[in-house]
C-alpha cells in the first residue's frame, strides 16, 4: 500500500505532471505504429499530387487553386455547397503585396510569408473562413497575454523591500531543503557501500 | 451514433461555410448556461483574501490591482465565449481551435499574479498546453485522413474504423490534458490559490463543460 501513497504524492506535484503526460501521449502514439493506416482517397479538402505544381512551374505551387479574378471560379470542393454561394471565386484574389511577391520569386507558395496563417491563407479557406477567425485569435490571445506582461512586468521584485526579504527567506528556506537531501542521499550511498563491503 | 439520439432532435443550424453549428437541446442548454455564468463574471468584483497573521492581531488583505482586475476581466469573459463556442460546434476542427483558444487564455488569466508557486504551476501547465496541440490537431487530422470530413453530421453517419478509433483516442488525450482532469489535475488546481475568485472559476468551469461536450463528441462519431 505505501507505495501507492506515494504513487498518489508524486501526482500531486505540478512539476511531474508533464512528465506524466509526456510519457502517456508517447505510450499511445508507440501503439498508433500498430493500428492500420491509410488514407482514404474520398477527401473533400483534396490536395494536388506531390511536386506536380511544382513541375508545371506555378509561383504560388503547391497553392494553385486555378481560376481568374472576376472572370472564371477555380477549383474548391465544399461539404455544404448550398452554404457556399461563391464557390472558387476568390481562389485567384491576393493582396497587392502577394501579387508583386509572386512576381518576384518563383517559390513564392512555399515561402514562410505565403503560408499557413499567411498572405495566401485566405484564399484556400473560403469555405472554412470560421476556423481563420478562430486561428487569428489564438495568437490576439497570446500577443495580448505576453505584450501585458512585458508592459507591466508584474514579476518585478527588485523594487519592493518586503519582495526581497521574502526572496531571501525563501532561497534560504530552499537551499536549506536542498542541503538535506543531498545529506539524506549520501547517507544512503555510504549505507549501500557499507553494506556491500559488509558482504 | 446519431446527432438525435443523444441529444435530442435538432432545432436549427447556424450555416457558416462548411462550419455548420447546429442546436439542439443539450447545447442550448450548455451554451446558455455558460453564457449566464460568463456574463455574472463580467458584472462581479473579486474577492479580497484575508489573512491573519502570526503573532499579532493584524490582518493582510491580498487584493488584486486595478490593472490586473481588468486584464482578468477580458481574459475570462474571452474564455466563457470560447467555451460557449465550443459547446454549440459542429465541426471537429472548430473544436480544437476552441480548446487551443481556452487553454491559451486560462494561462493568461492566472499570469498577472505575484504568487511564485502559482507561477510556477502555471508554466508546468502551460507545457502541458503546449504538447496538447500534437494529439488534439493530430487527432483530428487523422480522423479527417481516415473519413474525408470533418463534419459531425457526417462523421455520425460513417461506421467507426481502428484509425479513427484511434485518432478520436489521441484526441481524448489532448483534450485531457488540456481540461486538466485526472491524473494531469495538479498543475491546473494548484493554478487556482490565488485570490481574484470569479475569473479563477472560469478556468474550471470552461474545463467542466468542454469535458461534457467532448464525451457527446465522442459517441457521435465513435
Amino acid at each position: 500500500m505505501p507505495k501507492i501513497a506515494k504513487l498518489w504524492n508524486k501526482l500531486a506535484d505540478p512539476k511531474n505532471i508533464p512528465r506524466l503526460f509526456a510519457l502517456i501521449l508517447g505510450l499511445l502514439l508507440i501503439a498508433g505504429f500498430l493500428i492500420p493506416v491509410g488514407l482514404n482517397t474520398d477527401q473533400i479538402y483534396t490536395r494536388p499530387a506531390p511536386q506536380s505544381q511544382m513541375d508545371a512551374g506555378l509561383a504560388i505551387a503547391p497553392y494553385d487553386r486555378g481560376g481568374e479574378i472576376l472572370e472564371s471560379p477555380g477549383v474548391t470542393e465544399a461539404q455544404y455547397p448550398e452554404n457556399s454561394q461563391n464557390l472558387g471565386w476568390i481562389n485567384s484574389y491576393m493582396t497587392p503585396i502577394a501579387e508583386v511577391l509572386k512576381g518576384i520569386s518563383p517559390y513564392f507558395g512555399t515561402s514562410i510569408c505565403a503560408s499557413p496563417g499567411g498572405v495566401i491563407d485566405e484564399s484556400l479557406y473560403y469555405t472554412r473562413g470560421f476556423d481563420t477567425i478562430l486561428e487569428s485569435t489564438i495568437l490576439m490571445m497570446a500577443f495580448i497575454i505576453a505584450s501585458w506582461l512585458a508592459i507591466n512586468f508584474t514579476m518585478d521584485r527588485k523594487k519592493g523591500k518586503e519582495d526581497i526579504k521574502e526572496d531571501v527567506k525563501r532561497a534560504i528556506a530552499s537551499s536549506d531543503r536542498i542541503a538535506s537531501e543531498v545529506e539524506m542521499s549520501n547517507r544512503k550511498a555510504r549505507e549501500k557501500q557499507a553494506k556491500k563491503e559488509f558482504r | 451514433m446519431l446527432i438525435e439520439d443523444l441529444g435530442g432532435s435538432i432545432m436549427g443550424t447556424i450555416p457558416l461555410g462548411d462550419i455548420v453549428l447546429y442546436l439542439n437541446p443539450l447545447h442550448i442548454f450548455l451554451f446558455v448556461t455558460i453564457l449566464v455564468f460568463t456574463a455574472l463574471i463580467a458584472i462581479s468584483r473579486t474577492e479580497t483574501q484575508v489573512e491573519a497573521m502570526f503573532g499579532s492581531l493584524d490582518e493582510n488583505k491580498v487584493a488584486v490591482g486595478k490593472k490586473e482586475f481588468k486584464q482578468r476581466r477580458f481574459l475570462a469573459i474571452i474564455c466563457g465565449l470560447a467555451t460557449a463556442g465550443a459547446m454549440i460546434t459542429g465541426d471537429l476542427f472548430n473544436f480544437t481551435l476552441f480548446m487551443a483558444l481556452i487553454g491559451i487564455v486560462n494561462i493568461g488569466i492566472v499570469s498577472a499574479v505575484k504568487q511564485v508557486d502559482v507561477l510556477n504551476s502555471a508554466y508546468q501547465y502551460g507545457l502541458i498546453a503546449m504538447m496538447c496541440g500534437l494529439p488534439l490537431f493530430g487527432g483530428a487530422a487523422m480522423i479527417l485522413a481516415a473519413t474525408g470530413t470533418l463534419s459531425l453530421f457526417e462523421l455520425a453517419t460513417i461506421p467507426a474504423s481502428p484509425m479513427m478509433i484511434f485518432g478520436a483516442l489521441v484526441m481524448l488525450i489532448g483534450v485531457c490534458g488540456e481540461s486538466g482532469i485526472a491524473p494531469f489535475f495538479a498543475s491546473k488546481a494548484e493554478m487556482f490559490r490565488t485570490p481574484g475568485s470569479p475569473f479563477i472559476l472560469i478556468i474550471h468551469l470552461s474545463s467542466l463543460f468542454i469535458i461534457v461536450r467532448f464525451v457527446e463528441i465522442l459517441l457521435t462519431i465513435l
